[in-house]
């Protein structure tokens, strides 16, 4: 049986953007015949996760959080894996972390530790927010221009595509997103978040082996 | 000033000019450990002080139009 572990803190506005739309995640794994260890909300810690990596071995581990160039972060931003602590703990898994700036340095420092692909972004991870949402990611539209990328790419690994791939198709979905935001005269205010999701585009990369999949 | 510097100022003053432009409803959110979503005057504030998320902005501005000029976007 394959495993994916999901990380999903909710405990501020970012990470219920993340919580939210990483729900269709977690049952797309379960739909597709592999076992979904999905760690939420408090359970997001660093005991629990560390122990069930440990168990389990997942073969894919995907975690929404804050982060540094060094740490990837969980429930109120524990520092869940460290450069310079556990990040041997992601040992032959593919690892794929929605946070800011994760992949700088954790990303290789994990790959060296013998992880076998590590994606992530290299700058900090960008979220636009449609201010008539009222902070509901259900009724942003915006915010899925940013997010819906980072789904394409997590459901391709899912359904055993390699990380190559997954990136490829995610990064063509960001640069359709941002040509759209670039032009459109749907709602005025587009333009102004074309940068920041370029930012994310730019950001994203593979560290090790680029044709791992699950 | 030496010439660097003084092309540092130029390029964050373009990124002001064009935070400027933003509607006072944008929020995003970039590089916050509490995970607030920044306003056009929190972009402003942050690239004015020059913090790391102000250098941030500023590199992902430019590289936005480095690539808007270059054609890679419609």
């Amino acid at each position: 049986m394959n495993y994916v572990l999901f990380s999903r803190p909710k405990h501020d506005i970012t990470m219920e953007y993340l919580f939210y739309y990483s729900k269709e995640l977690v049952k797309l794994t379960e739909d597709s015949g592999l076992k979904a260890i999905n760690l939420e909300k408090e359970g997001a810690n660093k005991k629990t996760i560390i122990e069930r990596i440990i168990k389990q071995k997942p073969n894919l581990i995907i975690f929404n959080g804050h982060g540094t160039a060094k740490t990837i972060c969980g429930h109120k931003n524990e520092v869940i894996i460290s450069g310079d602590e556990n990040s041997e703990v992601l040992k032959d898994a593919i690892t794929y972390s929605l946070s800011c700036s994760s992949a700088s340095k954790l990303g290789p420092e994990a790959v060296s530790n013998g992880a076998l692909a590590f994606i992530g972004y290299k700058f900090d991870f960008a979220i636009g927010r449609d201010p008539d949402s009222e902070a509901s990611p259900r009724r942003d539209k915006i915010a899925r221009f940013f997010i819906e990328p980072s789904n394409i790419l997590v459901s391709n690994l899912i359904q055993g595509k390699n990380a190559k791939y997954s990136v490829f198709i995610a990064k063509e979905k960001m640069r359709e997103n941002i040509d759209y935001l670039s032009t459109t005269k749907d709602f005025p205010d587009a333009i102004h978040y074309a940068p920041y999701l370029y930012g994310n585009h730019a950001g994203l990369v593979i560290r090790g082996n680029e044709e791992a999949s699950i | 000033m030496t010439e660097e510097n003084e092309y540092k100022e130029i390029e964050k003053e373009i990124v002001l000019e064009r935070l400027r432009q933003v509607p006072p409803t944008f929020k995003i959110s970039l590089g916050s450990a509490e995970g607030k979503f920044m306003n056009r005057d929190d972009l402003i504030e942050e690239v004015k002080k020059e913090s790391s998320i102000g250098e941030e902005i500023i590199n992902i501005q430019l590289a936005y139009l480095r690539a808007f000029k270059k054609g890679a976007f419609s």
